[in-house]
């Protein structure tokens, strides 16, 4: 029983972090309408500039966190005002650069930090016991920074003017310039955000599962997988299936072992396509 | 009705099943036989035979994209025809090299019609995500799946293929065999695409329009991916025929990218266009000896300033200076749209 | 085409019914098109005209109701199984293959509607009267948009259907060009046997065609009979006063 509830928090820690990065993605595909395959560069560039600031430089570590998510922010920022502002109206096109970014992020990282994964341990050691109930420190410490960012993911989405204009875009394009929200000057902004917050997540949970060159790939796979379950573009749903996807990873890897638990993931999602095609709280596929 | 005198209706405008561009690239694919000829150089060799095999592979990416839809499944089915063929010859000793093709594209073929029906009936952005997402399942239920896949050890030792009782075992052998699967491969995918061009460019251009007229739109779709899962499935025999093994590793997901890269870098409006695409970039990476670490990160650099600046490819842009000396319709044009082409880029000059 | 084809090929909407999430758009709407017949539907932007129509072709699903194309229920049924039943539409802004020629579009259209190219030889009078064969061979996206509306309900015609749905064909047409779509519904009537529910803004061109309309307003059906007398009931008159100006300035001319 305790091992139980023990694996359940671990799950909804891991369910924590991947809310935040499936928010950035579906924030980005609902505004934009753009499917950010660098989501998962900007992940691990967010782990590597953190352990660069904290590691090699001596930052402390919530300062190379911060550092972390405004890099990837103005980063973020950048790519789409020089780049893919101008290729915005072909889908197929913001696949492209969007995948070639993610191309020239994760080598840049090779050929800077080489291929081996760096020491980049979580600065606070420790467990927290309960009767039989363990939870490491460094889980708590992310899931109540993740669950803050969270909080305020939501506040800024549905309670503040700029989050309404994020809204009324995702919802209806033409409808929302109509009513002359400036649409344009939102998108580098809700792009920085999405970017900014999956770069926060990388500085914050890379010292706990793994940083390598490489893990952006997962994380892109992982994202995926969450927007197709909660239905894309639907930040509730995101979240939802954000935390469905990090408990039943968390349990199968206890329960049944090896990569079991990602399989299960894939045949609920199959499932998920069969029965639900829009995801569990996506609207009817529009068609007009 | 009017006073003027009735205009009868212009003649049929006839245009051949194959384009000029689907000749080409068929008859430099079928030259690649020659090679064995002229050459024993095993590093010639393996390179062509790289090329080749990249190529074939890269034809379900360009086969999807006649409907605007972009593929990463290519490992996917690569690796169920190449274990499908690693099976058959290991376990029951088939080896004849007809039989092995006809599974190798049957197979994925087969399999990619249930699942097409489930994912196409989406908007276009479920299908990218699913076909990423089914590589790393594909990639996954390799290892899993070990009595049967060998796990992370693959299938080793693969007995050579046979032609009419000839063995094709030794290296210019094999490069035979890879030549026949990839012109194999060619031919089903332009007699395919040309054969459906109207569908196909209808569907990509305005499929709810061509529903309305009466096109069962996802008919189309589940064929094309299904041709494409086939053509994929014969690049995988010719891989895991090459390397004598089948291994996850050969079909790992993110070589999905590279098969994009070589239909969308060569130029994705023609076949012509993959085949160039996958001849460069393999090239550029043997030349350059660029190891497994730099190559990602220029095929993405390609990839961005393709997509910015020449939509078209190289083959595109080739194409586009080649029509620019001649100063008419190059002879590779089609001809059907020749007319039409033209009067688009002579509008698209006179108007900015 | 015989007669017996032609009565069970009628358009009969029973009681439908449709809502997008809570925003209901009609309600209990009843009407026939008989075969051959025409019909004329009018009513202020957003009255569900157009949803209507895809509602009709299965691009939409129905909230309740029933729609019968002679003997065979065809709401909810796809868009490509009713347009081969013959129920075909044209769409209201211009839908055309972009980057093919004229003489490509209608190919595609005979194609897709398996239909030969002895259609298009019936059709060419028409096609002639449009300008259409002159421009044969041009790309069809690059032509003056009064073309592409006309290539888009010849493409529409070519698949020689039982029964039209024109969504607002003079929509965008210019005054002189809008005779065109006298010539086009007339035709599909006299040469193909089509019946036609023509939605349409333009009161001069529902006048001289419909021999009877149904008006739209509000969700309901407010209306119905010949033209000139359902135009001059004064809650018609008030439903299209309430609406925006455009409407305004087409049913007074
Ligand atoms: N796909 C859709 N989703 C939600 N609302 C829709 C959709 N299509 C149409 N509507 C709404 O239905 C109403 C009727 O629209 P429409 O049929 O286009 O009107 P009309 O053609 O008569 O001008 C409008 O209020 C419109 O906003
Ligand atoms: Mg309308």
């Amino acid at each position: 029983m305790d091992s139980f509830i023990a694996t359940g928090l671990i799950g909804i820690s891991l369910g924590s972090q991947y809310t935040l990065l499936a928010l950035g993605f579906t924030l980005i595909f609902g505004i934009l309408g753009v499917v950010n395959f660098a989501h998962g560069g900007f992940y691990v560039m967010g782990g590597y500039v953190a352990y660069y600031c904290n590691v090699i430089l001596g930052l402390p570590y919530p300062v190379a966190v911060m550092l972390a998510m405004l890099s990837m922010a103005a980063l973020g920022w950048l790519f789409e005002s020089l780049i893919l502002e101008r290729v915005i109206e072909d889908h197929q096109a913001t696949l492209m650069v969007t995948m070639g970014f993610y191309l020239v992020m994760a080598t840049a990282i090779l050929m800077i930090f080489g291929a081996e994964s760096p020491q980049f341990p979580f600065p606070v050691t420790g467990v927290w016991r309960l009767g039989g109930i363990y939870f490491p420190y460094a889980n708590m410490i992310v899931l109540g920074a993740c669950l803050a960012a969270i909080v305020f993911v939501y506040w800024l989405v549905y309670r503040t003017n700029i989050g309404r204009g994020m809204r009324a875009m995702s919802e209806d394009l033409p409808v929302a310039s109509a009513l002359g929200m400036r649409t344009k000057a939102l998108f580098p902004f809700a792009f920085a955000l999405a970017t900014g917050l999956a770069g926060g997540t990388g500085a914050l949970v890379t010292p706990i599962l793994a940083l390598a060159p490489h893990v952006g790939d997962s994380v892109l796979a992982f994202s995926f997988l969450t927007v197709i379950l909660g239905g894309l573009g639907s930040v509730t749903g995101a979240t939802c299936a954000a935390f469905i996807v990090g408990l039943i990873e968390a349990y199968a890897a206890v329960y049944l072992g090896g990569s079991k638990g990602a399989l299960t993931l894939f045949a609920l999602v199959l499932i998920i396509l069969v029965v639900r095609p829009q995801g569990l709280l996506g609207r009817e596929v529009r068609r007009s | 009705m009017s006073s003027h005198d009735l205009k009868p209706l212009p003649a049929e405008t006839r245009s051949s099943l194959l384009s000029g561009h689907d000749w080409i690239a068929l008859v430099f694919v079928a030259m690649t036989f020659l090679i064995p000829v002229f050459s024993t150089n095993p590093q010639v060799l393996s390179q062509t035979n790289l090329i080749l095999i990249a190529a074939t592979a890269a034809l379900g990416v360009y086969i999807m994209q006649r409907l605007d839809l972009m593929s990463f499944a290519v490992p996917s089915f690569m690796a169920i025809g190449g274990y499908t063929v690693a099976l058959i010859s290991m376990k029951l000793h088939v080896t004849d090299v007809l039989i092995l093709a006809a599974a190798a594209f049957l197979m994925p073929a087969l399999c990619a019609i249930p699942l097409g029906s489930l994912i196409l009936r989406l908007k276009g952005v479920y299908f990218v995500l699913v076909t990423f997402v089914l590589t790393e399942i594909v990639q996954l239920l390799l290892f899993e799946a070990g009595p049967i896949t060998g796990g992370a050890n693959g299938l080793v030792g693969m007995p050579a293929v046979k032609l009419f009782g000839f063995e094709l075992w030794d290296n210019p052998h094999v490069l035979l065999t890879t030549c026949g699967l990839a012109v194999l491969s060619f031919a089903i995918t332009s007699l395919f695409t040309r054969t459906f061009r109207h569908e196909f460019a209808a569907i990509e251009t305005n499929d709810v329009l061509a529903e309305s007229l009466g096109l069962a739109a996802w008919k189309y779709k589940a064929m094309a991916f299904s041709i494409a899962a086939g053509v994929s499935g014969l690049a995988g025999f010719a891989l895991v025929n090459m390397l004598m093994t089948a291994h996850p590793s050969s079909f790992a997901p993110m070589s999905s990218v590279n098969y994009i890269t070589y239909t969308i870098v060569g130029g994705k409006a023609s076949i012509l266009g993959t085949l160039i695409g996958a001849l460069l970039l393999v090239s550029a990476t043997d030349y350059f000896a660029l190891s497994g670490e730099m190559s990602p990160g220029l095929f993405g650099l390609l990839i961005i300033i393709v997509t910015l600046v020449a939509r078209g490819g190289v083959v595109g842009v080739v194409s586009g200076l080649l029509y620019r000396l001649v100063g008419k319709t190059t002879p590779l044009n089609t001809g059907e749209t020749g007319h039409a082409a033209q009067e688009h880029a002579n509008q698209k000059e006179g108007r900015p | 085409m015989t007669r017996q084809a032609l009565s069970t090929s009628a358009l009969h909407a029973d009681r439908i019914a449709k809502s997008f999430g809570g925003l209901k758009v009609f309600n209990d709407v009843s009407f026939t098109v008989p075969a051959g017949g025409l019909l004329g539907v009018i009513g202020p932007n957003g009255a569900g005209k157009t949803t209507m129509i895809n509602i009709f072709t299965g691009r939409l699903s129905l909230t309740s109701g029933q729609v019968m194309l002679g003997e065979t229920r065809i709401d909810g049924r796809s868009t490509f199984e009713n347009a081969l039943m013959g129920l075909v539409r044209s769409f209201q802004q211009t839908a055309i293959f972009n980057g093919h020629s004229v003489e490509t579009n209608l190919i595609s259209a005979l194609r897709f509607s398996k239909r030969d190219r002895s259609v298009l030889e019936r059709l060419a009078p028409l096609l002639d009267q449009f300008g259409l064969i002159e421009n044969w061979h041009r790309n069809a996206d690059v032509m003056p948009y009064g073309l592409q509306k006309m290539l888009g309900l010849a493409m529409a015609l070519a698949t020689q259907p039982k029964m039209l749905l024109l969504d607002e064909p003079a929509a965008g047409l210019e005054k002189s060009e809008r005779v065109n779509i006298d010539a086009y519904v007339k035709f599909a009537q006299e040469e193909f046997g089509c019946g036609v529910l023509l939605v349409e803004h333009d009161m001069e061109i529902i006048k001289r065609l419909c021999p009877s309309v149904i008006v739209l307003d509000g969700g309901r059906l407010i209306a119905e009979g010949p033209p000139t007398e359902v135009l001059s009931r004064p809650h018609v008159i008030n439903a299209y006063l309430g609406g925006s100006d455009e409407e305004d300035s087409d049913v007074t001319h």
